[in-house]
């Protein structure tokens, strides 16, 4: 829109429409979108895609972006957890397009089309503006505008109280993919509280601890697939939805394309990575640890393993592994997965005879299960059996890539202690290497744990969660606790729309996009180097929005004096600048304005991070070391007198090795053996080694029953996607899909109706297992894309709020008017008014269905990742 | 793949390796937000296509946008000649000329056109706009999966020419029956697919729909979509009591 429509309209407001004033402090609803969008088109003539009811009397086609005004502005795209980096287009203060930060090693210029979306959230024109109090009951939906400074007064009055009562615990952050977890755990720990409640374990909980016990030092591998001459995927779909997709699919295009890698995909369902893949196997869910370990099995009988890398470098040597896979052979694992022995067989070996650069990976769809850990172990374990690790196109890693390295962006001091304050929400007993390595919780015990009184919170403050949809039992348990005020006393919401968690709060605080707000970012470079990213506003927050950091400094400095200490800078810009200090003093040159400029640092000094357990250890990291006989590992005397250890001898030459135990790569590994033996668990794979044991769900799965999985699509991140109009455009249903054979059995055909009914799990520390949990109606997707005991059901979808996109409601809902939208300050969009093609008032199939509400809280035994693909189920056609 | 700014007038044309094709859809979300294209119209669009018979089965991808015809239907067709071929082979469309009456969208065999009463005639002008910056196309930028080579046809080194160089034997342009020169061609397409494309009409956007993706169709009326049940998502989950047994357990 043009600066002089935008004058016109402003002048019009003023004289027409004195009543617009729904913004005022103190006022209730007083203006319903009709009204506002009645009003607005009245007002309004130069919009773009013109329709024949506003056709623009001049006849411009649509605006075109004049590129001639455009500043460019670096930042890091947040539409998924992949963080790609991305520089922004301004043209006259707004925010037209994104595209790939050229200078950010893992994307380069590429996007996905959720990164493309990222200007559309911006301009969303049912954004928060304001900050809201709740007027009616919770849940009910009525809202009154209050201003920033009563918000700020009430939550700080609140903590201040919960500290005041020797109850830091009770103040709780619950966040789902926030990317602030430093911030957040900073504030917290200057109140002492231990009480940030996260999301790890109902994404990636299982694979990165397979990582972590494996590899010792880093949970996400950055496999060097572009080199690659073989890609085992089991359960994958980097296509559309890996963590770091863009990053690992740009590779492996070439790495098949232009360097003549074949790719294997393990998946229950066609996703566009099975459906591409050169062989796509589906085995039944739960059982890929065991084709791993059959692979394993068939790769050590026949001979073809890299003796000298398990010799020296793994902790269970070759030939005992041998004795040890013995019985997994590809018969046993045949029965188990139901995927031919053969099939099985000859994989294994085409993959370990293209060694050393073949690569096995892994994601949810092995992880995800009772036994994924086990599971992603015996994977990664594949890597080890061909010597693959570390080489040029096999299973690479780098050094720890989930945190910002803190010697080269350090936290500014004072730095809040560790709060001595426990909370069993945060570390619950049940599963004792849930926060061994990194604090990943158990995220889906949090309302259950509330439910049963087993922890309380008196503050509640929730940013980036979509629990309510995305959470299992959130649409049902979720729910109930969030709506039970004795659970919890007071909610507060920093969200960017009107969201389903938004929904269930006493005070919802806008919050600026993540093309409006700082922060640093940082996860496994595929370039194999240290690298940090830079968040950075591209354009202003508009009216009263402001980044959820920046009011945590402001609510920290009005908690107590002993709180504000530790935020003695301005706002969230002054705590970036602060930590690029050490950057600048290491360059040379302003830290801040280099991250500014650039969006990313990429540490150079260092070689690629091949065969890093390989690199040797320099004379200064072994001065005034001792070996020891028995296992050849270095040890320093630190000041103190205490011994740790820095290396191992390896082939003649003290070096690094793994930073596990042993300081090899780890196929048994004690922690686990005893974790298991105090939590009690005896199956196999509490053994310390990574065996293959039934998922019990499964395992007691009657004939009729058939197994209930979820997925992502490629242009939606669970719950917080569907408000943006291009993404939902493309997908905006997600019906059950089913098996052709399998609906013909039950009569079903595409369109129909049916029941589901879903069941608790068994296992360790489950109870009620086999009770039925819910049941739930949606319509069927008859496909051949679906192996015939499976269904599948996306985990996107099925809002019932995050305004007109996602609830395919087109134009004038009067239930959607929340008294934080202003149109005059956020265009109305023509296309939300009258385009949405799939409402179903047009006759369209929008806004879907949410299944997490009767999927049931499962986490895996040990670690506490959910099991969202252990689910069993019967349905039947209504 | 930058674009250089040539010395003499450019030749733009586009060649897509389709077989890298992982269906991600960036390159139509990147050209919507680009060119604020509204829902229901398209300048580019991705088509999916699954095949075969469990688990022997495949997905095929197909993006399509303006073909950028040396003898183009539209322009052809245009009576108030608002469609004019650009120096550099571009289609392009000067709006203040369009009669909104759609004989451009009814000529068009690539659904790559969209005009009627309510809308001016818009389609792909391979981002002349970004272009005159030294930018790409915004498909052509984003593309995770090296899909796209576009460039001048006239540099020797430009992207679409080494790829034409190297591949230039295995591309084939869609539909070639209608013979109307695309400026754009493929290699390692599903011929089948180019059903899927509408000719006199632009793209419909129903065939995003998941049940579509089996089907060969180029639209979608009312009549010849799938009935889908409704269903009341206020209340359509019913949680189970708890201890409730499943039917046939003993309690």
């Amino acid at each position: 829109m043009s600066d002089s429509a935008n004058k016109d309209r402003r002048i019009f407001l003023k004289q027409g429409l004195a009543a617009l004033s729904t913004l005022a402090l103190g006022e209730t609803i007083l203006l319903t979108a009709e009204d506002a969008n009645a009003f607005f088109w009245n007002a309004k003539k130069d919009v773009y895609g013109q329709r024949k009811s506003v056709r623009r009397p001049n006849g411009k086609g649509r605006l075109k972006n004049d590129y001639s005004k455009a500043v460019i502005k670096k930042g890091v795209c947040l539409n998924c957890s992949t963080v790609c980096g991305i520089q922004g287009y301004v043209i006259d203060g707004k925010l037209v397009k994104v595209s790939g930060n050229p200078e950010d090693p893992n994307n380069g210029r590429s996007l996905c089309a959720k990164g493309q979306s990222g200007p559309t959230i911006n301009n969303y024109p049912e954004r928060l503006l304001y900050p809201l109090k709740r007027v009616g009951k919770r849940g009910e939906g009525k809202w009154q505008r209050i201003s920033w400074d009563e918000a700020y007064t009430e939550i700080a009055s609140r903590i201040r109280k919960a500290v005041a009562e020797g109850k830091p615990e009770e103040v709780a952050i619950h966040i789902g993919r926030s990317r602030l977890a430093e911030e957040m755990n900073r504030f917290l720990n200057a109140i002492g509280s231990p009480s940030l409640f996260n999301h790890r374990a109902i994404c990636s909980s299982n694979k990165r601890a397979a990582n972590y016990v494996s590899l010792g030092e880093t949970d996400w591998e950055s496999a060097d697939f572009e080199r690659s001459k073989y890609i085992l995927n089991f359960g994958s779909n980097f296509y559309e939805a890996h963590q770091g997709a863009i990053h690992a699919a740009k590779r492996i295009i070439k790495g098949r394309y232009d360097n003549g890698a074949k790719l294997v995909t393990f998946d229950v369902r066609m996703s566009n990575t099975a459906g591409r893949s050169d062989e796509w196997y589906a085995p039944i869910p739960g059982s890929d640890g065991a084709v791993a370990l059959a692979m394993c099995h068939a790769i050590m009988e026949a001979g073809e393993f890299d003796r000298a890398f398990l010799d020296t470098w793994s902790n269970v040597n070759a030939d005992d592994l041998k004795a040890w896979l013995k019985p997994y052979t590809p018969e046993w694992a045949a029965k188990i997965s139901g995927l031919d022995a053969a099939d099985i067989q000859r994989v294994a070996l085409e993959f370990a005879k293209a060694r050393p650069a073949v690569a096995a990976f892994t994601n949810r769809g092995s992880g995800a299960h009772y036994n994924g850990f086990n599971a992603d172990r015996a994977i990664v374990m594949l890597n080890a059996i061909v010597g693959s690790i570390g080489k040029p196109g096999g299973y690479c890693y780098t050094v720890e890539p989930t945190r910002v390295p803190p010697q080269v962006f350090p936290q500014p001091k004072p730095i809040p202690p560790a709060p001595t304050a426990k909370s069993v929400i945060e570390n619950p007993p049940e599963w004792p290497l849930a926060n061994k390595w990194q604090r990943m919780k158990v995220g889906q015990i949090v309302y259950k744990y509330l439910q049963e009184g087993r922890g309380k919170v008196q503050v509640y403050m929730s940013y980036t969660l979509a629990a309510p949809l995305t959470w299992p039992e959130g649409r049902s348990l979720a729910v109930d606790v969030l709506k039970d005020e004795k659970l919890i006393p007071f909610h507060v919401c920093s969200d960017v729309v009107y969201s389903e968690t938004a929904h269930y709060a006493d005070m919802i605080i806008p919050d600026a996009t993540y093309m409006e707000r700082w922060g640093f970012d940082t996860r496994n470079n595929m370039e194999l180097r240290d690298y940090v990213t830079l968040r950075q506003p591209m354009v202003e927050p508009p009216a009263e929005c402001v980044s959820f950091v920046d009011s945590l400094i402001e609510i920290a400095k009005r908690v107590s004096p002993e709180t504000a200490k530790y935020f003695a800078f301005k706002n969230h810009e002054e705590w970036i600048k602060l930590r690029c200090e050490a950057l600048g003093k290491k360059m040379g040159e302003d830290g801040f304005a280099y991250m500014v400029k650039h969006g990313v640092w990429q540490d150079m000094s260092k070689p690629k991070y091949y065969d890093l357990f390989n690199w040797e250890l320099k004379p200064d990291e072994i001065k005034d070391t001792r070996v020891d006989e028995a296992t050849q590992c270095i040890y320093k005397k630190a000041a103190d007198g205490k011994e740790s250890v820095v290396g191992i001898m390896a082939n003649g030459k003290a070096r690094r090795g793994f930073l596990t135990p042993s300081r090899k790569f780890s196929i048994y590994h004690e922690d686990i053996e005893a974790a298991a033996k105090e939590r009690g668990f005896t199956e196999d794979g509490g053994k310390g080694m990574p065996t293959y044991f039934p998922v019990p769900s499964i395992e007691k799965m009657t004939p009729d029953m058939l197994h209930l999985v979820t997925f992502k699509w490629n242009v939606h991140t669970q719950g917080r996607t569907a408000s943006q109009k291009y993404l939902t455009e493309i997908v905006h249903h997600n019906p059950m899909w089913i098996n052709a054979d399998t609906a013909a059995k039950f009569g079903i055909k595409t369109g129909d109706m049916v029941e589901i009914t879903t069941y608790r799990a068994h296992g360790h520390a489950m109870k009620d297992g086999g009770d039925v949990l819910g049941t739930a109606l949606i319509p069927a997707y008859v496909t051949e894309g679906i192996h015939p005991k499976v269904l599948a059901v996306s985990n996107t979808l099925g809002n019932m709020w995050h305004g007109r996109a996602a609830t395919a409601t087109n134009g004038k809902k009067k239930k959607q008017a929340i008294p934080a939208w202003n149109t005059n300050i956020i265009d109305d969009d023509p296309d939300l008014d009258e385009d949405i093609w799939w409402d179903p008032a047009k006759g369209g199939t929008g806004a879907g269905y949410n299944i997490n509400a009767i999927l049931p809280i499962q986490p895996a035994p040990l670690v506490g990742m959910q099991g969202w693909y252990d689910t069993v189920c019967t349905i039947r056609r209504v | 793949m930058s674009v250089t700014k040539p010395a003499t007038t450019p030749r733009w044309k586009m060649a897509l390796d389709v077989e890298r094709c992982i269906g991600c859809h960036a390159c139509s979300v990147a050209c919507k937000v680009e060119n604020n294209v509204p829902l229901a119209r398209f300048r580019t669009k991705v088509y999916y296509w699954d095949t075969g018979k469990f688990p022997k089965t495949r997905r095929s991808f197909l993006p399509t946008l303006c073909m950028q015809c040396e003898d183009a239907p539209c322009l052809k067709a245009c009576p108030t000649k608002a469609i004019f071929k650009s120096e550099d082979g571009i289609i392009k469309i000067d709006p203040d000329k369009c009669d909104h009456e759609g004989a451009c969208e009814k000529a068009c065999p690539y659904g790559a056109i969209g005009c009627d009463e309510n809308d001016v005639a818009d389609k792909c002008d391979f981002c002349s706009h970004r272009l005159a910056y030294n930018m790409d196309p915004a498909c052509v930028e984003t593309c995770p999966a090296d899909v796209f080579h576009f460039g001048d046809a006239n540099d020797p080194k430009s992207p679409y020419s080494l790829f034409m160089t190297r591949y230039g034997a295995e591309t084939k342009v869609l539909k070639p029956e209608e013979n109307t020169k695309p400026s754009v061609s493929y290699r390692g397409h599903e011929v089948a697919m180019e059903a899927k494309i509408p000719k006199g009409r632009v793209h419909d956007p129903y065939s995003y729909e998941i049940e579509t993706w089996t089907q060969l169709q180029p639209e979608f009326p009312k009549k010849k979509r799938v009935m889908w049940a409704k269903v009341d998502v206020t209340s359509n989950v019913t949680m189970a009591a708890p201890g409730t047994k499943k039917k046939g357990d003993a309690a």
